[in-house]
């Protein structure tokens, strides 16, 4: 019983509720307030992971969830709903990554000039939500803080977001997105209703449905339900044309929370409730799902080509990887689904990386068209340079924790699908490649152009944001941080956000078993789930189950 | 000190600078200069150390190898049909091939580093430029320490990217960013290759590693069946791409973009070697079937790069062009290793060692010449420079007369084992081979004649003096070992790595006259290849004032000028295939995912919206006509 996760996902809310009665004037505050909860919830998190045990794979014990918590709430002989939290090999990486993404979206928010107050209590609930639906054992809240976390985003591209076509991004971005959710929905309650034991619990629903599983019917219909509701919310292919727009559109938050956090809710859904509850399923759909990732990974690479705006490049090439997670989840193999979640993680911090740097620049540059823009790197130095790693860490180099992911996916699923991991790999490096390079060769590299000419980085040029007066105290506080050591430190912390999210892909990248020691012994758990025969099939076939030959595989 | 920690050293030193200089020392020119040219000097120091504890054999021990990513899992067992578990290593094969490369790379990189100081040091970048040049570092000898096909890989990548950033140094020059991303895209081509074949090789061996690969296929010769030539050649595809290779050598030359020390160290002795090296480090996989293809395609490669060197004018694009067609020679010899028994390609790794020294100093060479002629490159602007610039004249002659192959410079030892090998092997190889050495001999001794003799063509020429000693004690480093390798017995400690019988040590003098002793055809064919090569470029440029050529040759000259046209069949392929696939799925994706899909059905439910909302009109009248309308429908379903 540890109340680590429940602290994780109540302080954001809690400081959601104190920034809702803080006065809208008091801008400062309410970030100073946003700042702190996402600083303490990033070290939460970063404590938990630390605290995290690997695990080793047991077939007796479906229950290997840490740090537990469980209330009970609703219970009936109708339906019995709990709050339950715990992590596993799966969640506590995502959980990581969404406490640094979470930090650096609120960082990097300083570009928010109007209604603050609103703006930050949508960004918290968009973290506690993000928390909660990692860290939920119970269908219901996963569900709840799952569509607490996206109904923001509805608001939030509204108001603040950017671009001709904003409003229709916005509308868009939300009616399909609560498209797949209902779909997910419609397949959870279902789930309950087949499942026969009262309730939604993820472990309970684990240990019965290992013992009986689903008739065949009830899988045909609930796993493409969930398949396919889920996947409309991560942008599988041909579901995935609200993502380039939406995240173009959106502020820089946003777009940092939903691409990188947000959306690894659905794959996460994915793992954990399709694949071991409903093994039929996976074995008729798997073929499907691998020919459609095929779709992501190489179509929308090439749509990506075509861009000739910054912000829908990124976007593109978001949904192109995304597909290489799909591929993961199709192979269906220890390998495979674990480059999977390491892909979740690294694309995660990558994403928030990606729309960050490029709010600075359409920030200090006012466009994001490629053709408009150029040299940056010379003017821009630290963001330049964090680009070119950023667009390189997208196209799969080594040392970045995307590579990492890329390769296990490909290394999995070619004894099970190498016709598909030809394409991947066709895709994951040269289609990857032409696209990131040709930004990096439009937007960074040749001669500046009338939009960059004059640009630098971390330039004070705003108001500081405490000399609105009143504020004495803290006043003299904030301008002695942004005058110390001539302005060091005040740029120091502008850098911070995007120095994190860089210091987390490197650190994936080149020490992967940091993360994949955690997470095998779960993923173990899901594929032996999720290729249980049905016991007919199983007596079927004489011979007992070979012990795999360890020392063919060591390298 | 225990020996196993020194490829550690060797290899972290550099990635230590690098992170150094980007971290702290960005701001001091002179400090990331000396700490970049410390770690690759230290590394020299631990790589003769290492060389000199184990005698260039082999180092085996448990720091040599280490877990990085572990997916075992114990207890899942085989009822998941699909599942495999897998361990990646990060560990290091120290043999005498690994040991020769360290030597080379490290060697040669200092004397590289030292130059690099007098030739950038106006520059504004400095900093920048030593921490990719020690990243680089890092990267090829992770290349050369690897023990397993994974970690080359990912070591080939960061060598990939590291060339991309000091090609695309000066990235304001739009020529160099375009040419930066060239060669990493036209690399990342070959990669694509690469990793399916490891993906083969280690689907059907169940082992990535150098070790575990050669153990298996010693067991069962067989063991790759059918797919053995495809997963050859997918690996080769990595060493087309790095090694520019037809038709993946389109990047080379315009990779010439960079900064010289550059090209003298990634693109002459390196990074374009690293090719060479993997093929020779998996040779065991390759069937003589794909020994074949290998062959011709450095053969072919050697000679067309020869022939677009004849007409180039620019000093840097000749070399470019020379170590084309010196790779694709290498190449060649790993051909042949299969088809004469027992060879093995040490006469690829013979070339390449020579190759590194002299090509490196030839390029060091001209950039001396660039520099003082105050960045002047084209050949026709030079001439006259051997009073004006001796140290450079000399050491550019060693370097043109080892790279002809003139006995007794190393140049001519390690052509002769490869015209041998080529004899032995296939007669066509062996024409090409003896053609392209007349060529080569032939365009260098242009270049040689054109630049540094007669009377100077222009001010710059003449004006032009002698470098500073920093600039020049490299070149004079490096013709020590152009002059005197062919002598050192490297050819024995490569044959001992690959298992063939020693020609039996000769003492050092006998040495030098050993190839006409082994096989006399070959080495006076190479003999009289350059005596003629000689002769004809002195005789068509010996006082000329212009190219004569292009008037003789006409069209010919032309398109070897304009290099085939490779470039332009390259831009015409990737138009037709990507940009018209990214065309249509734009187009598909704008009209009928975006448009049809889910502005349709946006469409479609308001306009079934607006429909129904027609039917609360407020009016009585309409609502009565829908009862009774409704009335029917319902007793036409209850009384049928």
């Amino acid at each position: 019983m540890s109340l680590l996760l429940t602290t994780l996902i109540s302080v954001p809310l809690v400081a959601a509720l104190i920034v809702a009665l803080i006065p809208g004037n008091f801008r400062f505050i309410i970030r100073l307030v946003a700042l702190a909860a996402t600083l303490v919830a990033m070290s939460l998190a970063i404590t938990a992971f630390v605290q995290f045990q690997p695990q080793g794979f047991d077939p007796a014990n479906l229950a290997t969830f840490q740090m537990q918590h469980k209330v009970a709430w609703i219970t009936s002989d109708v339906i019995n709903i709990n709050y339950h939290v715990g992590v596993d090999g799966i969640s506590i990486g995502l959980l990581l990554m969404a406490g640094i993404v979470a930090f650096a979206a609120t960082a990097v928010s300083w570009e928010i000039k109007t209604g603050e107050k609103t703006f930050y209590l949508l960004l918290l609930l968009m973290s506690g939500g993000a928390f909660g639906a990692f860290c939920s054992l119970d269908l219901f809240f996963f569900y709840f803080f799952n569509e607490l976390a996206l109904v923001p985003t509805f608001i939030m591209i509204g108001v603040w977001g950017r671009g001709p076509q904003k409003n229709y991004a916005t509308y868009q971005i939300t009616l399909y997105l609560t498209l797949g959710a209902m779909l997910a929905l419609i397949g959870l309650i279902a789930l309950y209703v087949s499942a026969g034991v009262n309730s939604l619990d993820i472990v309970t629903l684990k240990e019965a449905l290992s013992k009986k599983a689903l008739s065949s019917g009830a899988q045909a219909v609930i796993f493409p339900l969930l398949l396919f509701g889920f996947g409309i919310l991560v942008g599988l292919f041909p579901f995935h044309s609200w993502a380039p727009l939406g995240y173009a559109s959106a502020p820089t938050a946003t777009a940092m929370m939903h691409a990188g956090v947000l959306k690894k809710a659905g794959l996460y859904a994915i793992i954990r409730v399709a694949l071991p509850l409903m093994p039929e399923g996976v074995a008729k759909w798997m073929p499907v799902l691998a020919v459609l990732c095929v779709g992501n990974i190489i179509y929308c690479g090439w749509v990506a080509m075509r861009q000739k705006d910054l912000n829908m490049l990124i976007g593109n090439s978001s949904v192109a990887h995304m597909g290489f997670v799909f591929l993961g989840i199709a192979s269906d193999s220890l390998i495979g689904l674990t480059g999977a979640v390491v892909i979740m993680v690294a694309h995660g911090l990558l994403a928030a990386l990606s729309y960050g740097l490029t709010g600075y620049v359409y920030n200090t540059t006012g466009t994001l068209k490629m053709d408009e823009l150029g040299g940056l790197l010379r003017k821009m130095p630290f963001i330049g340079v964090a680009m070119v790693m950023c667009f390189m860490a997208g196209c799969g180099l080594p040392g970045f924790a995307n590579f990492n992911g890329e390769m296990l996916v490909i290394v999995g699923a070619w004894k099970v699908l190498p016709n598909i991991v030809v394409f991947a790999a066709w895709g994951g490096l040269v289609i990857s490649g032409l696209y990131m390079l040709r930004a990096i060769r439009s937007v960074l590299h040749g001669p500046t152009q009338a939009r960059t000419e004059n640009v630098g980085e971390f330039v004070i040029k705003e108001p500081l944001p405490a000399s609105e007066g009143g504020l004495g105290f803290l006043g003299a506080v904030t301008a002695f941080f942004h005058s110390a050591l001539g302005g060091g430190v005040w740029q120091l912390w502008r850098k911070l956000p995007y120095a994190l999210l860089l210091v987390g892909l490197i650190l994936f990248g080149c020490f992967p078993s940091l993360l994949t020691s955690k997470i095998k012994g779960s993923i173990a758990e899901v594929v032996n789930l999720s290729h249980k025969v049905s016991p007919a099939k199983a007596a079927a076939s004489v011979t007992a189950p070979a012990p795999l030959n360890v020392a063919d595989n060591r390298n | 000190m225990n020996p196993e920690l020194l490829p550690w050293i060797i290899l972290l030193l550099p990635l230590a600078s690098a992170v150094g200089i980007t971290l702290f020392t960005r701001g001091s020119k002179g400090l990331s200069a000396g700490i970049s040219i410390g770690a690759i000097a230290t590394a020299f120091v631990a790589s003769i150390i290492l060389f000199a504890k184990t005698g260039g054999g082999s180092l085996l021990g448990p720091l040599l190898n280490l877990e990085w990513i572990n997916l075992q899992v114990p207890g899942l067992t085989g009822e998941a049909s699909s599942i495999q578990d897998i361990i990646i290593n990060f560990g290091f094969k120290i043999d005498a091939l690994s040991q020769l490369m360290l030597l080379i790379v490290t060697g040669v990189g200092t004397a590289i580093h030292v130059f690099s100081w007098g030739y950038m040091h106006e520059d504004r970048s400095v900093p920048r430029y030593f921490a990719s040049l020690s990243l680089f570092c890092f990267s090829m000898l992770g290349i050369v320490l690897a023990n397993n096909l994974m970690m080359m890989f990912i070591f080939w990548e960061l060598v990939g990217v590291s060339s991309y950033l000091l090609i695309g140094y000066w990235f304001e020059k739009p020529s160099a960013a375009d040419a930066a991303k060239k060669a990493f895209l036209t690399n990342r081509i070959g990669d694509f290759g690469f990793m399916l074949g490891i993906l083969m090789v280690w689907g059907i061996l169940g082992t990535m590693s150098f070790d575990g690969i050669s153990a298996a296929l010693a067991k069962n010769p067989a063991a790759l069946g059918t797919m053995g030539t495809i997963a050859g050649l997918l690996i080769f595809c990595g060493a087309m791409g790095k090694s520019a290779q037809f038709p993946l050598h389109v990047w080379l030359p315009d990779a010439m973009e960079g900064p010289t020390p550059v090209s003298a160290l990634i693109h002459a002795a390196t990074m374009v070697a690293a090719g060479v090296f993997l093929l020779c480090r998996v040779f065991v996989v390759f069937t003589p079937d794909a020994l074949t293809v290998i062959g011709w395609i450095g053969a072919i490669t050697a000679l067309i790069a020869a022939l677009m060197a004849l007409q180039q004018n620019d000093i840097k694009r000749i070399l470019a062009y020379s170590t084309l067609s010196q790779l694709g020679y290498m190449v060649m010899a790993v051909g042949t290793g299969g088809v004469v028994l027992g060879q093995g390609p040490s006469a690829a790794m013979y070339h390449l060692t020579t190759h590194a020294f002299f090509k490196a100093m030839l390029f060091l060479g001209a950039g001396s010449v660039i520099h003082a002629c105050h960045h002047e490159q084209d050949i026709w602007q030079m001439g006259g420079l051997k009073k004006k610039m001796p140290v450079t004249y000399w050491t550019f002659l060693i370097g043109t007369l080892a790279l002809a192959g003139v006995p007794p410079f190393s140049g001519f030892y390690s052509k002769d084992a490869i015209l041998a090998a080529a004899l032995e092997a296939n007669k066509g190889w062996f024409v090409i081979a003896a053609l392209v050495a007349l060529l080569t001999t032939f365009y260098m001794s242009r270049l040689f004649i054109v630049a540094f003799l007669g009377k100077p063509r222009s001010e710059s020429a003449g004006h032009a003096h002698e470098s500073p000693g920093i600039m020049s004690f490299p070149l004079i480093a490096l013709a020590i070992p152009s002059v005197l390798a062919g002598v050192f017995g490297i050819n024995h400690l490569l044959d001992h790595q690959f298992g063939v019988e020693a020609h039996g040590r000769h003492g050092m003098v006998a040495e030098i006259f050993a190839p006409f002793g082994h096989s006399p055809f070959a080495a006076i064919f190479g003999v009289l290849a350059v005596v003629f090569g000689v002769s004809f470029a002195f005789a068509l440029y010996g006082n000329a004032e212009k190219d004569p050529l292009p008037n003789a040759l006409g069209f010919f000259s032309r398109a070897m000028a304009r290099r085939f046209y490779f470039d332009e069949i390259w831009s015409f392929l990737i138009r037709i295939t990507h940009e018209a696939l990214s065309y249509v799925a734009d187009f598909i994706d704008r009209w009928l995912v975006s448009g049809l899909m889910v502005r349709g059905t946006h469409g479609s439910f308001e306009i079934a919206g607006r429909a129904l909302r027609l039917l609360q009109s407020g009016n009585i009248q309409t609502y009565a006509l829908l009862f009774v309308a409704g009335l029917v429908v319902v007793l036409l379903i209850v009384l049928k």
